[in-house]
């Protein structure tokens, strides 16, 4: 019997094992190279891609809300969606308005993250490159090599950013000291109604582009540069504005990533995470408490919620549907916020189509067509969408009753008392009155109704207005279509359209292209020359309450004319851990990260 | 030969020709680049749509846009996503290594406990066990992954994690686990009544004692094997490998491996100094592999006899297995200073992503934070993938048995194990070879909905948001990868098949 023997040696090796093992080292307790910092982290869904976000691909939120806290601006929005300014960074006025006469000052606290202040040359790359006024050839002479990222060789010059603010200045602006100015060709009376930021910094540019290591020779050389349109500097130029700036991974180069704002990137992983770290020459005001805030790339919203249950993240805005929200709300230690988004939807109707809503059917009698359309627009269940679709997203949605003032801002109590849209049309529906209009004009029209066939939420609209127009007498066929987008610019295919229109800025300007006879976004032939009249003063009327006035008037006369509308606010609910504080979001980009540098880690 | 794999080659790419100018037809019809431009108020919207028209060629036709697609592919450049601005040749890099990693581990675990418990499976035919197991993996194969994987989630990772920082010990559980392990044990290894009775009432008391020892002490948060752990591991382990690979009577082999597992015993305590003195790396952890096989082959050769070729196998195994425990070790040392790390905060098990942004800390940490962070996805893929290898080995392994050369194997005398390992196990293996290597490098093109659940940046995800933003160069690149790697796959399959089994002639 070997039995004894085998397990008397196991034994004898076990206790020889134990005596050594009384030699093996202890590891110790904690180690240096593993970080102390205080980590806010926090979910969005797309990936980081560019440190310049004024080209016209780089204009991402995935980039902006980065940007937003690397990057101070001589303004932000606050939680009223008031512009607040920064004096710590510099400050603007007008000095004249006609022409429009713009200055900017910068502060001596506005300094670059390597040491270098911000100086007029940054924010003259900046405009000079989104103006579009120094590109001296089209993508399109390049085109038959396909080459998307091609390099402007030579003198050809092309920055790949436009901008309709800076468009309007033609004249080159006066640089004296740290102060720019600027005139322009045309009035533009939304040159306040967004936070003004630097863009990248010249004196990086310079350096990539020219060659010249001393700060402010580069950016010196730079601002020469467009003085003299010295077409071959600009080639270099512009390519490195176009395309150095853009990267998912942390660049070798660390100077791609200086900025001006409170925090630094110091990490970046590809479709990962981006590392915002305490930037240590920052000296403006918004000096964050957080050491580090981590951005992570969670594209799936159910993941998103989760991880914030396991506490690998601390805030959330997923795309909402029902369950994430039911989800989120059902989480300890968890705040949701019902804040809304900054898409509204809405209903338009087609008036060049010789359809139902076009005055041509009725023999050129619009005032018959006009009653078509109000009764159209009386059939809207606007109540019963928000209550069956949109509350169990957010249980404090409301009607929007506003054409052009985003909910929450300042302006938008005022506009719906006086464009009339609200005490019109109400809740919604009223089959009477809509039945009578159409008795009037003895008429049971056809309606063919556009919208977004893929999208579940719009589907379900759809059934609830197709509900409530049959019953007045309309007949609603499904024009659902998933390639709607398109499709908007052909009325020959739809009487009436369900969509989102997406607001950007508290700005007016936004109004010309949606109301103006054959603006871009007036795909429906809508045409008054009141509209277009009040549009006219609203270009050139600086004042904010006479803005407030004319934005009002134009709103009632769509009222009148029965033009669109509105439904409701996309609802974007956060949800945020009890760890993180001071967390709120605004309807505009950038959403919760608004104020960041009054978060706080309990 | 030659011939037969250059037909091959000459099909596959006449294939991939078809399948990209298809593909690149289908995805342009599909996609609309300037989607989100139609509906934007923005002033300047027809300058934006008209820089993008240029800067995509969109008002060329689609053939053309095709033509300069290919040359540009065929030159080895796949394009740019030009959402983002980035080279596809970049993106393509990181997304297929992030793959790998999320995928090798969970297909050799699969593979190998697949493999396990179907041959078990049909060892045990028509008995409980085998209708347990048939069903298990039924359940398992229906189930859907993005379900599995919120299930692992909100248990194997939040509750996990809320357990950690509260453990209070829940003695239903800890019971019916170890019921369920004795019941396996018993129908797995034993035969007939009593033995089957005393295999339960073993594997019930060590599963038993240990999950009350591993939830009761500070193991939870303290969590090591130890040299006693090693030593203990180690000489199970030189057994276990002599039994499957040699048999135990061969005692030249039996004394091999025990050797190799007193080796690695001492060199336990040798290692704890060199990890403790010398930063390691993935390339040191390697290259230590290398020297613990090379010992043990010399360990196996010393013992020699004439069957040095079987001794020095075992010992080579038992040594990689031995290091595999030492490597354990070593990582769970880290565990207290990584769960009080800021980054962490005493939550350990990750739901998403491959790694912990900022964690910091050494190669063992970093090692530790990977681990965490593949755990829950390996554990999905482990356990829907597992399930088919079950089916397929059982079935395999059915058929073989009933040939007549088993028959024949057993009318010699050999040993049940001889018979089983030898003459059995090889010939119901090659069934596997064919669908092994197109599972595998099939899984490259990504786990589509685990990496999404996961939030993994593999090639699965770059496929997804490319396809939502209309970028049509890194779909294009994923279609020819994943299509050019399935059908090299099937290539290789073949001529495996062809290898194992001479019987097969490839040039037919």
């Amino acid at each position: 019997m070997g039995t004894k023997k085998w397990l008397a040696g196991a034994a004898g090796l076990i206790a020889g094992a134990l005596a050594l093992s009384a030699c093996t080292p202890t590891p110790q307790a904690s180690q240096p190279g593993l970080s102390t910092a205080s980590v806010a982290t926090v979910a969005w869904n797309q990936a980081y891609y560019s440190n310049n976000g004024n080209t016209s691909f780089g204009n991402a939120t995935a980039n902006n809300n980065i940007l937003y806290m690397t990057n101070d601006a001589f303004n932000y929005y606050d939680k009223d969606l008031k512009l607040v300014p920064n004096t710590s960074f510099g400050t603007y006025e007008k000095i004249a308005d006609t022409p429009l006469t713009v200055k900017q000052t910068l502060a001596d606290t506005a300094v670059w993250s390597d040491g270098v202040p911000v100086s007029p040359a940054d924010l003259l790359l900046n405009y000079a490159a989104q103006s579009g006024l120094y590109n001296n050839y089209e993508a399109k002479t390049d085109a038959e090599t396909g080459d998307v990222g091609g390099e402007n060789k030579g003198t050809k010059v092309f920055f790949n950013a436009s901008s309709a603010n800076f468009a309007l200045i033609t004249k080159f602006p006066v640089i004296d000291g740290k102060t720019i100015t600027y005139e322009y060709s045309k009035p533009f009376v939304d040159w306040d109604k967004f936070p003004i930021q630097t863009g990248v910094p010249a004196h990086v540019v310079g350096k990539r582009a020219l060659g010249i290591d001393d700060p402010t020779q580069a950016a010196d050389a730079v601002v020469k540069a467009f003085q003299d349109k010295d077409n071959a500097s600009l080639a270099k130029i512009s390519n490195v504005w176009n395309s150095d700036f853009n990267f998912k991974t942390m660049p070798a180069d660390k100077e791609l990533v200086v900025g001006n704002g409170p925090y630094t990137i110091t990490d970046l992983k590809e479709e990962q995470y981006v590392t915002l770290s305490k930037n240590a020459n920052y000296k403006g005001s918004h000096v964050p408490t957080i050491d580090t805030i981590t951005v992570r790339i969670i594209p799936d919203a159910q993941a998103s919620v989760q991880a914030l249950q396991n506490g690998e993240v601390l805030a959330t805005q997923p795309q909402a549907t029902a369950d994430i929200l039911k989800q989120m709300q059902a989480l300890q230690n968890t705040t949701v916020l019902n804040a809304t988004g900054a898409t509204y939807e809405h209903v338009d109707m087609a008036q060049n189509n010789k359809g139902p809503f076009d005055a041509d059917t009725y023999g050129g009698d619009e005032a018959k067509a006009n009653k078509v359309r109000q009764a159209f627009l009386y059939t809207i269940p606007r109540q019963q969408i928000i209550d069956n679709i949109i509350k169990p997203l957010n249980p404090d949605a409301a009607i929007r009753n506003a054409f052009d003032v985003v909910p929450g801002s300042p302006n938008y109590e005022a506009n719906v008392e006086a464009i009339g849209m609200k005490a019109k049309y109400a809740e919604g529906p009223s089959v009477d009155k809509a039945k009578a209009l159409l008795d009037e004009v003895g008429v049971k029209p056809t309606v063919r109704f556009l919208y977004a066939s893929n999208n579940t939420r719009r589907q379900q609209e759809f059934q609830l207005i197709k509900e409530s127009a049959e019953k007045a007498g309309f007949t609603v066929q499904d024009k659902g279509n998933e390639n709607w987008g398109p499709m908007l610019q052909d009325t020959s295919k739809y009487d009436a359209a369900l969509f989102g229109w997406q607001s950007t800025s508290t700005g007016v300007t936004s109004l010309d292209a949606n109301y103006r006879t054959k603006g871009t976004n007036n795909f429906y032939g809508y045409s008054s020359k009141t509209v277009d009249g009040l549009l006219d003063q609203l270009q050139s009327e600086f004042d904010v309450a006479k803005q407030n006035e004319l934005v009002n008037q134009v709103g009632v006369e769509l009222v009148n004319d029965a033009f669109s509308i509105t439904i409701f606010q996309f609802p974007e609910p956060t949800a945020v851990s009890n760890r993180l504080q001071n967390v709120s979001s605004i309807a505009l980009a950038p959403t919760l990260f608004w104020n960041f540098w009054e978060w706080k880690l309990a | 030969m030659l011939r037969f794999i250059a037909r091959r080659l000459a099909i596959a790419i006449g294939l991939l020709l078809v399948l990209s100018l298809l593909i690149y037809w289908l995805l342009d019809i599909a996609m609309d680049p300037l989607d989100d431009l139609r509906t934007s108020p923005a002033l300047n919207r027809d300058q934006l749509i008209e820089l993008r028209v240029q800067s995509l060629g969109l008002d060329q036709p689609w053939y053309q846009r095709y033509f300069t697609w290919l040359t540009n592919f065929v030159r080895g450049d796949f394009g740019v996503a030009w959402r983002t601005g980035q080279r596809v040749n970049d993106l393509l890099g990181g997304a297929a290594l992030t793959s790998i990693q999320l995928v090798f581990a969970a297909t050799m675990i699969a593979l190998i406990l697949g493999v396990t418990i179907g041959l078990l499976s049909a060892l045990r035919q028509y008995t409980t066990f085998d209708y347990a197991i048939t069903f298990m993996s039924f359940v398992l194969y229906a189930l859907p992954i993005f379900w599995v994987a919120v299930l692992l989630k909100q248990y194997l990772a939040i509750g996990v994690n809320d357990y950690l920082n509260n453990p209070v010990l829940n003695w239903p559980a800890v019971i019916i686990l170890s019921v369920v392990s004795g019941l396996f044990w018993a129908g797995a290894i034993a035969v007939g009544l009593k033995r089957q009775a005393i295999v339960f009432g073993c594997a019930f008391a060590v599963t038993l004692g240990s999950l009350v020892y591993i939830l009761t002490s500070d193991w939870l948060q303290n969590p090591r094997i130890g040299v006693v752990g090693v030593a203990v591991i180690g000489l199970a382990v030189a057994y276990a490998v002599t039994l499957i690979f040699s048999g135990i009577n061969n005692r030249r082999a039996l004394y091999a491996a025990l050797t190799t597992a007193v080796v690695g015993v001492i060199s336990y305590i040798g290692l704890q100094w060199l990890f403790y003195y010398v930063p390691m790396s993935e390339l040191w952890m390697i290259g230590l592999l290398v020297v613990a096989v090379a010992i043990a082959c010399l360990i196996g050769w010393l013992w020699g006899g004439p069957d040095r070729a079987v001794s020095m196998r075992g010992a080579a195994v038992v040594a990689v297995l031995i290091s595999v425990v030492v490597y354990v070790d070593r990582v769970l040392q880290g565990w207290q200073i990584y769960m009080n790390a800021s980054a962490i905060n005493r939550r350990p098990v990750a739901t998403i992503g491959s790694q912990t942004p900022n964690l910091g800390g050494d190669f063992w940490i970093t090692q530790l934070d990977k681990w965490t962070h593949l755990l829950l996805p390996t554990i999905a893929l482990v356990l829907i993938s597992f399930a088919g290898y079950t089916r397929y080995q059982r079935g395999s392994m059915l058929e073989v048995m009933n040939q007549d050369y088993i028959r024949t194997a057993r009318a010699k005398g050999l040993s049940e194990r001889l018979v089983i390992v030898r003459h059995a196990l090889r010939n119901a293996l090659l069934p596997l070879a064919s669908i092994v290597p197109v599972d595998f490098i099939t899984m490259i093109g990504g786990a589509v909905i685990t990496e999404t659940i996961f939030n993994w940046a593999g090639m699965g995800r770059l496929f997804v948001t490319s396809l939502y933003g209309s970028e049509i160069d890194p779909v294009m690149a994923y279609i020819m990868i994943t299509g050019a790697l399935a059908m090299m796959a099937n290539l290789v399959a073949d001529f495996l098949y062809g290898i194992l089994d001479p019987r097969i002639r490839v040039n037919a």
